[in-house]
């Protein structure tokens, strides 16, 4: 066989699938988005109505609001709060030796942890009568001795927010320290011989060259926290009321809760706008680094 | 002081910033651990010292809470999963690293934005479907879309690892006679074995700790692990020690095969944007 046909035929089956399993329900989705949709109701998956559910949930739905806002807010936090601590612990770790590859070592552990057990243990944690955390923050800062963390609608949502810090630094971390090895030795030195202070060296410097892969980092994490799902659900069930109802989590809850799949794929769409524009941001980076 | 003393306190401060963060890494790790050993007696109390147990692995495995067939769910899911992924990923892998073809960078980008499609948004029409087809509650449904997310990955780990390896052995043996497929099996695929085996082992991680598609769309034949979790709820609120023990069977393993892939991890999560 030539190859020009065989390597359209390699890459079939694996176009097939793709097609298959993620832009066949994209498409199917949007179907769904403008119909009635209600899955108790017979036919009504097929009943038209045009932009009804968009216009309902953007202009009826403060719930939809509500998860809109606790999707951003969550996501600036997460990001922002990750990526220093994981650009913080990546300088400390960068220089190897025995005690920072252990740490190295360790930090893949967190990331192999099912989220779904990352909301677990952190309801664990901040469990009011013998969560670690609790007692750990009680001891610290008196105020929050004796609150239950969950039954707060901001605390419950600084628990969430801790609990995903919490599971991204090590793969961030990890990331960083793979683009701090390629910032050469010598600019870092030579800085230093000039007298340069560790800061201007780090500011100047480091931080220009890192700049691509920090750049990486924080567009997969948004992607990743704007997707938050399995953690809130372990953790609050989005509760207490809707204090921690990601956008996620308020289309599973409307689909599959309430059987209103069609409102919730008007949803989901909404959901998948931001989404493109990151990809695409995402994929010029790849691509950049593809070409060199 | 001299500028060695700053030197050695400067070293031991972050000496003590590593240890630091690498407990708060730990403890809720650790935490479980210890709990899953704990008499429900001793879970309910800040306990660091306890008569350990292993009563509570015994009763997740047995009825009314029978992990063993999560556990079994879980293995055969995630396996089949990579089973189907790998060859079809490995096949369009070689041929991204070693054709240009009409579309090739569309083809790519796309198979990389899929990744980033929310997984809620791909479940709403699968659950339909499989609800229509008798599909729910089944490996197999949920084997079908667990592709959704592994494929992606896999196209694009693979493919950096065949991009590594080096095309003078396959044009020589090209020039002996063989045939482009005979090169993919008898050089390609034993070269980049290893590559293939990180790859199929990272799959397996991502598969086996879905939760959102299993959630949907199981609910008592095809439950998964992560989904099992929410059988220690009891009357009285969690079941700590239970849910520990289970927490333990989830992550143990995962934290071997992590480990042995550890160098690969980064690249295959960033989809080589980052090596």
């Amino acid at each position: 066989m030539r190859d020009n046909t065989l390597k359209y035929l390699l890459v079939l089956p694996a176009v097939i699938v793709v097609f298959a399993t993620a832009i066949w329900p994209l498409i199917e989705a949007a179907r769904l988005s403008f119909t009635v949709g209600r899955l108790n109701r017979p036919g009504s998956l097929e009943r038209y109505l045009g932009w009804e559910n968009y216009v309902w949930a953007i202009l009826e739905e403060p719930a939809f609001w509500n998860s809109v806002w606790v999707t951003t807010i969550y996501t600036l936090l997460t990001v922002g709060l990750t990526t220093v601590f994981a650009l913080g612990l990546a300088m400390l770790l960068a220089p190897g030796g025995r005690l920072r590859s252990a740490a190295q070592t360790l930090l893949i552990l967190p990331f192999a942890m099912s989220p779904a057990l990352i909301g677990v243990s952190f309801r664990f944690m901040f469990n009011p009568e013998f969560g670690l955390f609790d007692a750990f923050f009680g001891v610290m800062i008196p105020p929050l001795a004796d609150v239950s963390w969950l039954a707060d609608p901001k605390l419950a949502f600084a628990v969430v927010v801790m609990a995903d810090v919490w599971g991204w630094i090590p793969f961030l971390t990890l990331v960083l320290i793979g683009g701090l090895a390629s910032v050469p030795r010598d600019t870092v030195e030579a800085a230093q011989v000039d007298g340069a202070s560790g800061w201007r060296v780090f500011k100047d410097v480091t931080l220009p060259q890192l700049a691509p892969v920090l750049a990486v980092v924080v567009i997969l994490k948004s992607i990743f926290s704007l997707k938050t799902f399995d953690q809130v659900f372990m953790l609050t069930n989005g509760g207490p009321g809707t204090a921690t109802q990601t956008l996620s989590h308020y289309i599973y809850f409307n689909g599959m809760k309430y059987g209103q799949i069609g409102y919730s794929a008007s949803v989901a769409w909404l959901m998948v706008i931001p989404m493109i524009f990151l990809t695409y941001a995402y994929a010029k980076f790849v691509f950049r680094k593809a070409d060199q | 002081m001299t500028g060695r003393q700053k030197k050695q306190i400067f070293g031991a401060i972050q000496t003590a910033l590593i240890l630091i963060a690498m407990f708060v890494m730990l403890v809720p790790i650790v935490w479980i651990f210890l709990a899953a050993f704990k008499s429900h007696v001793d879970v309910y109390q800040l306990k660091l010292f306890f008569t350990p147990t292993l009563e509570n692995f015994a009763v997740v495995f047995d009825d009314p809470y029978r992990l063993g067939e999560k556990l079994l769910n879980s293995t055969i899911v995630a396996f089949v999963t990579i089973v189907f992924a790998i060859p079809i990923a490995t096949l369009a892998a070689y041929s991204f690293s070693r054709f240009t073809m009409k579309g090739e960078t569309m083809m790519l980008v796309t198979i990389l934005a899929t990744q980033f499609v929310p997984a809620v948004v791909i479940i709403l029409p699968f659950f339909v479907m499989f609800r229509d087809v008798g599909l729910l509650d089944t490996r197999l449904g949920l084997i079908l879309v667990n592709l959704a997310i592994v494929m992606p990955f896999a196209i694009w780990m693979i493919k950096g690892f065949i991009d590594g390896i080096p095309m003078d052995t396959e044009e020589a043996a090209m020039v002996d006679g063989s045939s482009r497929l005979q090169v993919i099996r008898n050089i390609v695929l034993p070269m980049a074995a290893p590559g293939l085996l990180t790859s199929a082992i990272f799959c397996f991680i991502i598969a086996w700790n879905e939760f959102l598609f299993a959630l949907i769309l199981t609910n008592k034949n095809a439950v998964t692990l992560p989904i099992g979790l929410a059988l220690f709820k009891g009357e009285e609120g969690d079941l700590w020690n239970l849910l520990s023990a289970a927490g333990i069977i989830i992550m143990a393993p995962m934290f071997v095969l992590a480990l042995m892939i550890r160098k690969y991890f980064v690249q295959g999560m960033t989809m080589g944007a980052v090596r």
